[in-house]
């Protein structure tokens, strides 16, 4: 039987419900049938349980009154069959019952069944459970209305920060934070985690790498990781010292940060050849270097506040240095790995980390070691995102190649300048306190093919420019050099009299001309100082293996095709002749 | 004999309201599922089927309840219990008063139509 009566005169106020009357005793059915029509309401009839399942896959009603004991399909798996088609949807099943035990309206409800109704059928009893399921209903719909909002705009949300992410990716430099000695784990979303790593070779074949970790979360939090990153990268490529990258992200991140959102922050320059590592830290967990000699651990605490809370008037660049050995690791994390809780809330904490390194055997595994020790603890199969980690290990500059990790670094000659020359003399009031050598480089990097050699040419730029300055315009005599005392003798008379300079010039001329392997650059420094005898010079260093003066020329031999002192000393021509890669 | 000893006059006037029209086909379906499931009982009992009795005798319970017919309602919970307990024996006697007691009813409804 399948039977629809239309709705009599419905009640106003009350809603019309469709109703689905399963009950395979006629006259039962008949009357209960009769009370709900008159009620307003629509009605759907069955006679089994197989027979409701089919009405209810057909017309899925509002509300169905189930006699529990049918043949067939009884009330019970009836109920159990509805209930999993309806799926997320509430579907009120009211039982219709003469049983009276407990155990029996128990089954009721444990089979799906909202509540029950005892036969003989009371009018008032029936109506009033109709209404309040139709409220049940209502408000069950509104839940899953605001709870499909809820979603629907958390996906916007997501989709968002894809995109700006996407954004992000696009104009942000790649680095070389793939560089084979750097292992890091950093969420896809970090960004919006205000989590930020960057790492970049220097022009001296050095590697700097940054962990900043921003305060808050989403929108707000990733807006700093933009300039931070360009800064970084414009800065690190055109050689510019920790301190100068370090005061210029500060400056800018006090600019545009509104009071209260700062960047924690970690900073390392790496010298592969001095073995070596300079930091910077602000806010951030303690660093620790693994020694690969004897597995000891050491731990370098913050020194400083946050990136963007001070002026750059009170913001301190002090940096510490620490011996760091060829295959020794460098450790940095945002204060998620501490953080990291288990299901009592108890933190991984600085211990749990220690415990990591303590238990390691081998000195390559300590990163995976860390991650699983972080998973172990939160009870969590998959990976948290919320915590970064970076682990640098030092290496030979040799080993690392000469592995920029740059897009487009192999791209080969098409465009750029190949065959230019340039001269640029730098007068006393520039000299006083300006660094020409990161836009000298910056500007010969411009040259396609030639920035995997950008750690030599530095190299040589800088030795050349500072015998121009300190010993041909500021007459300082590096023989000074040879005593500690003599070193801080040095200086200070350099510092001394560059701040009074006004008179003297630098001169650089630069030539480069394609080859057909690569290409050959001329670097010609000149200055206006009195010269030298050069030739007893290099006759004197090429007899000198120790000692702080003197050693950039013999190293500089071994870098070019030829270095020539012209005139009276004041010039000097050097010939750099190199290959592209590829 | 007195109608109100097998159904409850005022609750079927109640019930005659509510049905309108329906009251008639109401009564005579009552009428006609309780006579087969009184046919089928007297074999059960004669097979000594007490499941079967149980199902019957639910069934019986629950629909003349609902037509107001309390004492006829309550023999059938009787035989319901008796055949949940496993056991048919005396329900032959109590089936003897059901059969006697559905026939009051019969003529008690049949005067209300």
């Amino acid at each position: 039987m399948n039977s629809q009566e239309s709705p009599a005169d419905v009640q106003e106020s009350d809603e019309v419900l469709r109703i689905l009357i399963a009950d395979d005793n006629d006259s039962d059915r008949l009357i209960l049938q009769t009370i709900v029509r008159k009620e307003g309401h629509t009605v759907y009839t069955a006679c089994d349980g197989q027979e409701a399942i089919d009405i209810f896959k057909e017309q899925s009603p509002d509300l169905i009154l189930l006699d529990a004991l049918m043949p067939n399909v009884d009330g019970f798996e009836a109920a159990r069959t509805i209930r999993d088609l309806a799926g997320e949807n509430l579907v009120p099943i009211i039982f219709l019952t003469s049983l009276k035990d407990a155990a029996s309206l128990a089954d009721c409800l444990d089979s799906g069944g909202h509540d029950f109704l005892s036969k003989p059928y009371n009018r008032i009893i029936l109506k009033a459970k109709i209404q309040a399921f139709a409220r049940m209903r209502k408000l069950h719909e509104t839940v899953q209305a605001q709870r499909d909002e809820i979603v629907m705009h958390h996906d916007r949300l997501l989709h968002e920060q894809e995109v700006a992410k996407k954004v992000f990716d696009n104009i942000a430099h790649p680095g070389c934070i793939d560089a084979p000695n750097i292992k890091h784990l950093l969420s896809p979303m970090a960004v919006f985690n205000g989590d930020l790593v960057l790492a970049s070779r220097k022009p001296n074949g050095g590697m700097y790498v940054f962990l900043g970790d921003f305060t808050g979360h989403g929108l707000p939090a990733a807006i700093g990781a933009m300039p931070v990153s360009e800064i970084f990268y414009g800065m690190a490529l055109k050689g510019f010292s920790m301190q100068d990258i370090l005061r210029e992200i500060n400056k800018k991140l006090k600019r545009i940060l509104p009071v209260g959102v700062f960047c924690c922050a970690c900073m390392a320059d790496l010298s592969f050849r001095k073995e070596t590592v300079e930091y910077w830290i602000g806010g951030l967990p303690d660093i620790f270097i693994y020694r690969k000699a004897n597995h000891s651990v050491e731990q370098f605490p913050s020194f400083n506040l946050p990136l963007g809370v001070l002026s750059n008037d009170k913001f301190n660049t002090e940096t510490k240095v620490a011996p760091m050995a060829h295959g020794d690791r460098l450790y940095m994390w945002s204060d998620g790995i501490l953080e990291a809780g288990n299901e009592a809330e108890e933190m991984f904490g600085e211990d749990g980390v220690k415990q990591v390194f303590a238990n390691n055997d081998d000195v390559d595994s300590v990163f995976g070691e860390l991650l699983e020790a972080v998973e172990v603890h939160t009870g969590k199969m998959e990976q948290d995102d919320d915590y970064t980690v970076v682990e640098v290990r030092q290496v030979t500059e040799e080993s690392l190649g000469e592995y920029f990790g740059e897009r487009g670094m192999s791209g080969g000659m098409v465009g750029g300048p190949i065959d230019w020359a340039i001269s640029y003399e730098l007068r006393p009031k520039t000299l006083r306190d300006f660094n020409p050598l990161p836009v000298i480089t910056h500007l010969l990097m411009e040259v396609p093919g030639l920035r995997p050699h950008s750690g030599k040419i530095y190299t040589i730029l800088a030795e050349l420019y500072s015998n121009a300055l300190e010993h041909g315009v500021l007459g300082l005599d590096s023989a000074l050099k040879g005593s500690p005392t003599g070193f801080a003798q040095y200086y200070s008379e350099r510092t001394q009299k560059l701040h009074t300079l006004d008179m003297g010039q630098v001169k650089f001329h630069l030539d480069h001309k394609p080859t057909d392997v690569g290409g050959e650059l001329s670097i010609v420094v000149e200055d206006t100082g009195p010269g030298f005898d050069w030739k007893k010079k290099l006759d004197d260093a090429e007899h000198k293996t120790e000692g702080y003066c003197g050693r950039g020329l013999p190293l500089i031999a071994t870098m070019c095709k030829s270095v020539q002192y012209l005139g009276n000393g004041n010039q000097v021509e050097v010939i750099f002749e190199w290959e592209a890669d590829h | 004999m007195n109608p109100s000893d097998h159904v409850d006059v005022d609750s079927l006037a109640e019930l005659k309201d509510i049905m309108e029209d329906e009251f008639d086909i109401l009564i005579d379906t009552f009428i006609a599922d309780s006579e087969a499931k009184i046919a089928s009982m007297a074999e059960i009992i004669a097979a000594s089927d007490a499941e079967e009795l149980r199902k019957v005798a639910h069934s019986i319970k629950g629909s003349s309840s609902n037509v107001c017919a309390a004492q006829f309602s309550e023999l059938a919970r009787q035989l319901e219990h008796m055949g949940k307990e496993g056991t048919t024996d005396g329900a032959a006697e109590i089936f003897e008063n059901l059969k006697q007691e559905f026939t009051c009813v019969v003529a008690t409804l049949k005067n209300h139509i």
